[in-house]
């Protein structure tokens, strides 16, 4: 993540010097975290949204301030603008209750543990995120797709960093449970103490 | 967001999701994340933890969720979007708060030295705004002043010749009576006349003493606020509501005709009495 994160933040710093080269790079690798990020918010409208957000982010460039993480961090905070300003207007609930009790229903596509991990698909692993609770599937998603730490998630959601991870926690254990993990709930105390 | 101190469990957290990510860009296939996943969901590498679960979790999520780099429509879109804002003088845009993502730290060494200017700035303005007050009332005062210099030397002389006389002579030197310092103790005396001892102060024996004795303060007030007002009024003349105090003070005035025949006579027996 590290040399990741410094590619990534040399890039934005040559884009903002103009180089347009450089922007390219810094789209391919922001872009699937941030497209990833969006599915689970506004399903099938991911990519218009997350067109949407590449065309502020292109126009907003000199404004930003900072490394590849918090590149990382800007670009979502733009993307999930875009995406509630794209639910708003559609004035489509981001998930509905049905949704989420379509997924408890899907048979378990695999039995044990390993097996569910080798081949989870992007639909299974869509429709497990958007049934969680909102601000679970945006904390898991934030902090495992994007990869953002846990202060940034929080400055994207614009909550408290002991929230989100807290709600992190919870969207995990809870997709944990479903795809059959067994060990998460060892991590409970721990985690949540960490977070006073 | 004073969670930043806790880096530790932050420091930790965050390495799993990115630690996916590198792998996943690197060789985007399933085989090196099945490998990766079998050695942390059996015997967990990150054991020490005993978080296999969630880490196999994170990664199989990330895998599953993130979008593949593009290359595509959606990349020449936004570099087009990039060149366009590049050429149109877009990106000189100001930096707002919301696009500071600078570190913690950086951030708050940025606004301290903003803050640090901005207090400079103010004082400098407030600094000169009170520098022009003290010029404007000064000058305007300088009458007063001059009387109660006047007569400092007269009562105050005359009452301390014998003791000390070289205090008599530098008290008004080194610190002048200004007109705003007589006004404000006469004010003052009114108030707190007869209760406590802070009429024994320093400051009030200077009054007494100007005064020319304890028994004169009053008259000598009524003159000094009177005249302090009169120079108000002079110096505010082309102020258009200097007119309506104006009227008042005509009334407030009219004592201090009589007073100063009064006490140009005490001085002598003041002092008489304050020897004692």
């Amino acid at each position: 993540m590290q040399t990741y994160d410094v590619e990534l933040g040399a890039a934005v710093a040559r884009a903002q010097d103009g180089d347009e080269a450089a922007f390219a790079v810094a789209y391919r690798i922001v872009q699937p975290g941030l497209l990833g990020y969006l599915r689970g918010i506004v399903g099938d409208d991911a990519e218009d949204v997350a067109s949407d957000a590449w065309l502020e982010i292109a126009r907003d460039l000199g404004r930003f301030k900072g490394d590849g993480a918090g590149f990382r961090g800007w670009s979502a905070t733009i993307a999930r603008h875009r995406a509630l300003d794209h639910l708003r207007r559609q004035k489509v609930r981001p998930r509905s209750a049905t949704l989420e009790q379509d997924v408890l229903e899907l048979p378990g596509p695999h039995s044990t543990h390993d097996q569910a991990l080798e081949s989870l698909s992007t639909e299974y692993a869509l429709a497990l995120v958007r049934g969680l609770p909102r601000d679970q599937a945006e904390a898991v998603l934030l902090r495992v797709v994007v990869g953002l730490d846990g202060p940034a998630a929080a400055r994207v959601l614009g909550k408290r960093p002991g929230a989100v991870r807290t709600a992190a926690y919870r969207g995990l254990k809870r997709l944990a449970q479903q795809l059959g993990v067994e060990s998460v709930t060892d991590d409970d105390p721990r985690t949540l103490g960490e977070s006073k | 967001m004073g969670e930043r101190q806790n880096g530790g469990g932050h420091g930790r957290r965050r390495v799993h999701p990115g630690a996916g990510v590198p792998g996943h860009q690197g060789n985007d296939g399933t085989g090196g994340t099945a490998g990766t996943r079998g050695a942390d969901g059996t015997n967990g590498t990150a054991g020490t933890r005993g978080t296999g679960g969630t880490d196999g979790l994170e990664q199989l999520l990330a895998d599953a969720m993130r979008g593949h780099p593009g290359g595509g429509e959606g990349e020449q879109l936004a570099v087009a979007a990039f060149r366009a804002a590049r050429d149109g003088g877009a990106h000189r845009a100001r930096t707002r708060r919301r696009d500071d993502w600078r570190p913690r730290e950086q951030r708050r060494l940025g606004r301290s030295l903003k803050t640090t200017l901005s207090v400079l700035v103010a004082s400098l303005t407030i600094g000169g705004v009170a520098f022009a007050a003290i010029g404007t009332s000064g000058s305007s005062a300088d009458d007063t002043a001059d009387r109660a210099r006047e007569r400092q030397p007269h009562s105050a002389a005359s009452e301390q010749a014998g003791t000390t006389p070289g205090t008599a002579g530098s008290a008004p030197a080194d610190r002048p009576v200004t007109a705003q310092d007589t006004e404000a103790h006469c004010r003052a005396y009114e108030k707190v006349q007869g209760r406590g001892n802070a009429l024994d102060s320093a400051a009030w024996q200077r009054l007494i003493e100007a005064a020319g004795g304890e028994e004169k303060v009053a008259a000598y007030c009524v003159r000094q606020l009177a005249q302090a007002q009169r120079n108000k009024q002079d110096a505010s003349q082309d102020d258009p509501q200097g007119k309506a105090p104006d009227k008042g003070n005509a009334a407030t005035a009219a004592p201090t005709t009589g007073a100063p025949g009064n006490s140009e006579k005490q001085p002598e027996k003041a002092t008489g009495k304050k020897k004692q």
